[in-house]
């Protein structure tokens, strides 16, 4: 009922204005005005709205980057101005009926759309440009950094300085596992930092199992992971964590790009499906889930809706949800490409008993059907061995029954007549209710059984036990569960819904892709053994090397992850209403090399982190911060906050405490009963790990939807109701309190101060090598003199603080028993006081940034 | 019009066409509700002395709402678990002559008839006629009934489930489907607030456990953390991890500010970001002095015992709530700008789901809240203060006029229920709406959650079509796709 007006959604405010005042100059702000005002005034005509916000995007991207306008086809602005094509219909009934014909006669294709609108930067196919000329040839050390010089010698930009050696190497390792170098590593580093030394590091780091916990969370935030439900139970998804595992042990072996996208989408419909590609598609599933949804008809579809939007925004960076209850206000997707997308998902069915979610077998064909087979001859031996052993009591009680020594007794722990006549009764003849009463009232007839029976009577019934027994020593070990959907009989019809209304359905629709993205109809999906092909046809689709979007977005995400940003900023949006390349070239050249090394991520991160573009200092004059104050032209390498988990992770290793233990169920970290005082049970679904389980990497902390760690929340982990493109960087007051006061860090910083006392026992003379321990522990440098001044002099009033209650010398005489206490209380003063340090020195700004 | 758009919210937001901003954006979400003294902080040390980078900008700074507001700040009054309409605002002589007879039309209602509702019960306790309105009210809320004139009841919610899970996340953020900002949040967003060192949105939970669905509720959903809302405590330190463990002294916690700030200071890294860096420096000044603020905002003894008694905190009925209440008083009389108190936690019984007995229930969780309700209206009146401050009374639904179990219980019902404003432009001594005769389902002038939304924006100056924020490809609102702002309840 709430969707009556489901059309009016994206009436768009502000924000474009501002856009335009910012990029467009004056008079387009004016003239774009009018049109959002008419937009909010009269919401149906907010098309009219969104066709002049067009103009805006190519003038705007004119004056920012000639390489970007360029991508913009001539005529763009001619064409869209004035509403044309489906995009701009009004999502009125008549025009969707008109829509569902057209559908019907299955001409769609991109020729519905203007010349704009296919003409779209994102939509065009990758053309593999030439390396640029650049004239300081010297400083290409990656073909990236071809791209890269040429624009900023274009803008007449210097690149940054390289990064000194330590900077590089903390950098590299921070990025590549998301732990800092050893000291040892350190050393070595600086004794040879030559770009073969570097190479060798990257490689080495490459194949690190650290490097796939790293990159691996990065793709959880893409895909909404999360190991619960959400809403009112917030139940766990059983076996989630498998995906986790699956996604790193992909990342390590760099497994190739085009199969992990076809196995997470569609691993369970391959000709060589197995466990894991079975696990992949869990993918599918990671979404919230109301287990008691307000209409169930509605759930449905959001279920389908959010598989369906996580799909498009993954791998094809794309907002197509919009188009749920009308086709798109701002892209080019009609509400026929949505629900043909729909169509694609619309077979799978969810495990679930009732409000319990339910995880599934996984494995080849042939090994669940082994599994099957001895199951079930198991299950067929057990049961005839129950049979005899029922027919055997049985006829043992008729005989003691016979003999008057089996009786219906009466009272609350007697045998009432109707018990007597079921245990006397055949098993085969009895009814259900003396099934049920024979079952109740076996307890107290074997009772009598052993006191009567005869000996040979006796034997049979120990042999009977024994035979079921064993049988069930024989279970098969199962195969591995994990949490999956699955397809069964015929798919269901799926149709239009007018407004996205599950009540009212239109014309019926067939699987299919996003119209603007293809010439024609694809042909139908070959349905498999199992399942109705839908997915795969899908997946093999977006894997094509000529897909002008699959290879864009994904390379766009790995230089993200290396650079901050994406060279397309929104990394989930590659639309109109999304950010244009900063450098389109580089960005096709990098997507065409990643189709052409057979989609290889690791070869990406060698061509990026191998770059003069990477290697530059994280520094900028004030010059170059008048020219480019966003680091679009890529001036410098620009510092970014470490992710919450890095942070974290980067806590412990110094502490000592990290444990490397990889893969497995999650951990649940401690958390403080004032956090769990908002559940409505507080510590429902947190069962605390030992500390050391709870001390293992943070991409192993068991993600609960409604319940978050709080050292990571703080740090902006990731809505995991969404698909996280790009992490927020929030800086709130309450981030010092949990990072200076909360039960986590204290324990580690005493941990950390212990592992400093105990690798440099003594006393104070011995502070400054701790200093210098501590320093390279978590910033891995030695503290500069101004610095190790500083810290002794902390150290020094910390320890008057600490020591000061007991600071008085002992009452007797220095007998040893009393220096001895009186060295535990210097040690205790001198623990605390670093403490303090190691408290300090998590907090710095040196060690929370990646520079 | 144009320019109250501008000058809205986002504004600064989208300097980009997608919507989002990375460099700026730590203006955005930074701070937290101590983004102004940040940039003050900042801008006194000088580090904006250039105008290379964006303007600073405070996501919580106060901001020009789009209209005159009525309100300035705003209580929510959650009773969670769901009262019933029928036992206390929404009298119905003909379910109480009825009582005992099945629920007709059943199969009207699919959704309704599934969860098996026994026959119709009426309320036990009476409907009293109170104030010069003549308002009608159940002598379970006595203390309650003599602030009417100032009450406008609203008899004629309705909500879209069943379940108190989506249930509550459709009256926090307005959907049903979790991940959407709640109402404080863009409360928040929106206006900002007036006094820094405290957050913009405070939540009162129960000291009986969380509701259902835990931080969704009052969380950010999809906008940065600095809207989401800061649970408060009425016991030890109002904010969790306020102070430093272990009897830290305050000198000594300043010292390690103090080194902090020195290596930050010494630091060789060469690192670009000089706004970010200085930002984070300046939150822990900000938290030190947070350690002072946040306690004295909720110090109780600095009310006068007649204050103190007022609320109840002399019974220990009243006083768990009546705390809650008199530090959300202090809390707005402080300039913090959207505070949410719930009554009821855990599950059942513990909170107004009275699928047992509801007149046990009720009775209890009646007993708790009246004085401290009426306190909080009279004082806020007294103080002047009610003229600006809005508060509501509501849960996540209401219950249904057919009984449940054997001891006199009443199931969830969405379909009609009752809620209440008082203050902050709302024209009081009235009754709004009306459901149907057994007070099942609303019948007039119906009232849907995102009206309810709609309405408590405008009072507090926003209009709820323009109050936007671009997530997932489109603007989003509180209020989805509709709203209605009900002028009928304001004066």
């Amino acid at each position: 009922m709430q969707r009556a007006t489901r059309d009016l959604c994206c009436a768009r405010g502000s924000g474009l204005l501002l856009a335009a005042v910012a990029k467009g100059g004056m008079s387009l702000a004016v003239l774009l005005l009018g049109g959002v005002v008419q937009a909010l005034a009269a919401p149906p005509t907010a098309e009219a709205a969104a066709a002049a916000e067009r103009p805006a995007l190519a003038e705007a991207v004119a004056g920012e980057s000639g390489a970007a306008a360029a991508s913009v086809a001539p005529g763009a602005v001619a064409n869209s101005a004035a509403p044309q094509g489906p995009v701009a219909a009004d999502a009125s009934a008549p025009a969707q009926a008109d829509a569902a014909q057209a559908d019907a006669a299955q001409a769609y294709g991109r020729h519905q759309f203007d010349e704009a609108e296919r003409n779209h930067w994102a939509f065009l196919p990758v053309v593999r440009p030439p390396l640029p000329e650049v004239q300081r040839t010297e400083w290409v050390q990656s073909p990236v950094d071809a791209f890269v010089l040429a624009d900023l010698e274009r803008h007449g930009l210097q690149p940054a300085p390289p990064a000194d050696a330590r900077t590089l190497l903390r950098r590299v390792y921070l990025d590549l596992i998301g732990l800092p170098p050893t000291p040892t590593e350190v050393e070595a580093f600086l004794e040879n930092s030559s770009r073969e030394a570097l190479s060798l590091v990257v490689e080495e780091l490459l194949s690190r199992p650290e490097y796939g916990e790293r990159w691996a969370r990065h793709w959880l935030d893409v895909v909404r992971y999360a190991e619960s439900n959400g809403y009112e139970r917030d139940g766990a998804k059983p076996n989630a964590w498998r995906y986790r595992d699956y996604v790193i042990q992909a990342f390590q072996q760099d497994k190739p790009y085009d199969r992990f996208v076809i196995e997470q989408l569609a691993g369970d419909e391959l000709a060589d499906t197995n466990a894991e590609t079975q696990i992949a598609t869990t993918f599918l599933r990671l979404g919230v889930w109301d287990d008691e949804p307000a209409d169930p008809e509605v759930d449905r579809f959001d279920q389908l809706d959010d598989v369906l939007g996580v799909t498009a925004s993954t791998f094809l960076a794309q907002t197509i949800r919009c188009a749920r209850c009308h086709d798109h206000k701002f892209e080019s997707f009609t509400q026929q490409d949505y629900y043909r997308l729909l169509a694609v998902f619309a077979p799978l069915k969810r495990p679930q008993d009732g409000r319990t979610d339910l995880d599934r077998f996984v494995g080849t064909p042939a090994e669940l059907a082994a599994y099957q087979q001895q199951a079930d001859e198991l299950a067929a031996r057990t049961a005839a061995a129950r049979t005899a052993l029922d027919q055997q009591e049985w006829s043992i009680c008729r005989r003691l029954a016979e003999a008057g020594l089996l009786t219906a007794t009466p009272g609350d722990d007697g045998l009432p007549d109707e018990a007597l006549a079921a245990l006397t009764a055949e098993p085969g003849q009895r009814s259900e209710a003396q099934r049920e009463l024979a079952a109740k009232y076996r307890g107290r007839a074997k009772a009598i059984i052993e006191q009567h029976a005869s000996a040979e009577e006796r034997a049979a019934l120990d042999r009977l036990q024994r035979e079921l027994e064993d049988l069930r020593a024989l279970r098969p070990p199962e195969p591995p569960r994990a949490y999956v959907w699955y397809e069964e009989g015929t798919p269901p019809a799926t149709h239009l819904l007018a407004r996205g209304d599950p009540k009212q359905p239109l014309a019926e629709v067939q699987p299919g892709l996003p119209a603007i993205l293809v010439d024609r109809p694809p042909p139908p999906p070959e349905p498999t053994a199992r399942t109705s092909g839908r997915r795969l046809a899908l997946a093999r689709w977006l894997v094509q090397p000529d897909h002008p979007l699959t290879a864009r977005v994904m390379v766009n995400r790995i230089w993200q992850h290396h650079f901050g940003d994406g060279l397309v900023g929104s990394e989930n949006d590659f639309g109109v209403m999304g950010e244009l390349p900063t450098h389109p070239q580089l960005l096709d050249w990098l997507a065409s090399e990643f189709v052409a090394c057979g989609w290889s991520i690791k070869h990406m991160h060698r061509l990026m982190v191998l770059s003069s573009t990477y290697q530059m200092a994280s520094c900028a004059s004030e010059e170059v911060l008048q020219a480019d104050p966003n680091n679009n032209r890529l001036t410098r390498f620009e510092a970014r906050r470490l992710e919450a988990e890095a942070v974290r992770d980067c806590i412990l290793y110094a502490s000592g405490s990290l444990n490397r233990a990889r893969g497995g169920p999650s951990v649940f970290p401690k958390i403080s009963p004032a956090v769990l005082a908002g559940q409505s049970r507080p510590g429902n679904g947190w069962t605390v790990s030992d500390p050391h389980q709870a001390a293992r990497r943070s991409i192993y902390v068991f993600v609960k939807r409604t319940l978050l760690v709080p050292e990571l929340e703080v740090l902006d982990f990731p809505d995991t109701n969404n698909a996280c493109e790009q992490r927020l960087v929030s800086t709130v007051a309450t981030q010092a309190l949990t990072y200076l006061n909360g039960e986590f860090v204290q324990k580690q910083a005493s941990a950390f101060a212990a592992r400093l006392m105990q690798e440099l026992p003594g006393g104070p003379e011995r502070d400054a090598a701790r200093i210098e321990r501590a320093f390279q522990l978590t910033l891995c440098r030695p503290p500069t003199a101004a610095e190790l001044e500083a810290v002794l002099d902390f150290l020094q009033r910390q320890r008057a603080f600490f020591g000061g209650a007991n600071s008085a010398p002992p009452p007797s005489t220095g007998n040893a028993r009393a220096s001895a206490v009186s060295a535990d209380a210097a040690d205790a003063a001198t623990a605390a006081a670093l403490r303090g340090l190691c408290l300090v020195l998590f907090n710095t700004n040196e060690f929370v940034y990646l520079h | 019009m144009p320019e109250q758009r501008e000058s809205t919210i986002t504004g600064t937001r989208r300097l980009t066409p997608c919507g989002r901003t990375r460099r700026e954006f730590i203006w955005d979400a930074g701070g937290g509700f101590v983004g102004t003294a940040l940039a003050w902080l900042l801008g006194h040390d000088g580090f904006f002395g250039n105008a290379v980078h964006a303007a600073p900008l405070n996501p919580l700074a106060p901001k020009q709402p789009h209209f005159a507001p009525r309100a300035r700040s705003c209580i929510f009054l959650f009773m969670y678990g769901g009262p019933s309409q029928v036992d206390l605002f929404d009298p119905k002589p003909e379910l109480a002559r009825r009582t005992g007879e099945p629920m007709p039309n059943l199969d009207a209602d699919p959704l309704f008839k599934v969860r098996n509702p026994g026959n119709l019960m009426g309320a036990k306790h009476a409907f009293l006629r109170c104030g010069q309105s003549g308002l009608e009210i159940s002598d379970l809320y006595p203390m309650l009934g003599r602030c009417a004139d100032d009450m406008a009841i609203i008899r004629s919610c309705y909500a879209d489930s069943f379940a108190h899970g989506s249930g509550l996340l459709q009256m926090n953020t307005g959907f049903i489907r979790q991940g959407h900002p709640s109402l404080g949040s863009w409360v928040s967003y929106g206006l900002g607030t007036e006094n820094q060192d405290l957050p913009a949105f405070v939540v009162f939970l129960d000291p009986r456990g969380g509701p259902i669905g835990g931080a969704p509720n009052w969380g950010a959903g999809f906008m940065p953390a600095a809207y989401q809302g800061t649970q408060f405590r009425t016991t030890g330190d109002p904010l969790i991890d306020l102070s430093p463990p272990g009897g830290l002294s305050r000198a000594q916690q300043r010292e390690q500010l103090d080194l902090l700030a020195r290596l930050d200071d010494l630091s060789p890294a060469v690192i670009s970001r000089q706004d970010e860096l200085a930002a984070r420096l300046a939150t822990y000044e900000l938290a030190f002095r947070m350690q002072v603020h946040a306690p004295e905002a909720v110090d109780l003894s600095q009310e006068t015992a007649e204050t103190q008694a007022l609320y109840g905190l002399d019974n220990p009925t009243t006083e768990p709530f009546g705390t809650r209440l008199l530090m959300a008083r202090r809390l707005i009389e402080r300039g913090v700008r959207f505070v949410q108190v719930y009554s009821g936690g855990g599950h059942n019984d513990e909170n107004w789901d009275a699928h047992g007995n509801v007149n046990a229930n009720h009775e209890l969780h009646c007993a708790e809240t009246d004085r401290p309700i009426y306190a909080l209206l009279t004082d806020l009146k007294r103080r002047g203060l009610l003229d600006e401050t809005l508060v509501v009374w509501g849960g996540e639904f209401g219950r249904t006029p057919t009984s449940q179990g054997t001891q006199g219980g009443r199931d969830h019902n969405p379909r009609g229920f009752s809620m209440w404003m008082a203050g902050g432009g709302i024209r009081g001594g009235q009754a709004y709406g009306a459901t149907d005769e057994f007070g099942y389902a609303a019948r007039e002038n119906k009232v849907h959650v995102h009206d309810l939304h709609a309405t408590i924006l405008h009072l507090m100056g926003l209009n709820h079509e323009l109050l936007t924020y671009f997530h997932g490809g489109r603007d989003m609102r509180l209020t989805d796709v509709a709203g209605r702002v009900v002028h009928e309840l304001i004066a």
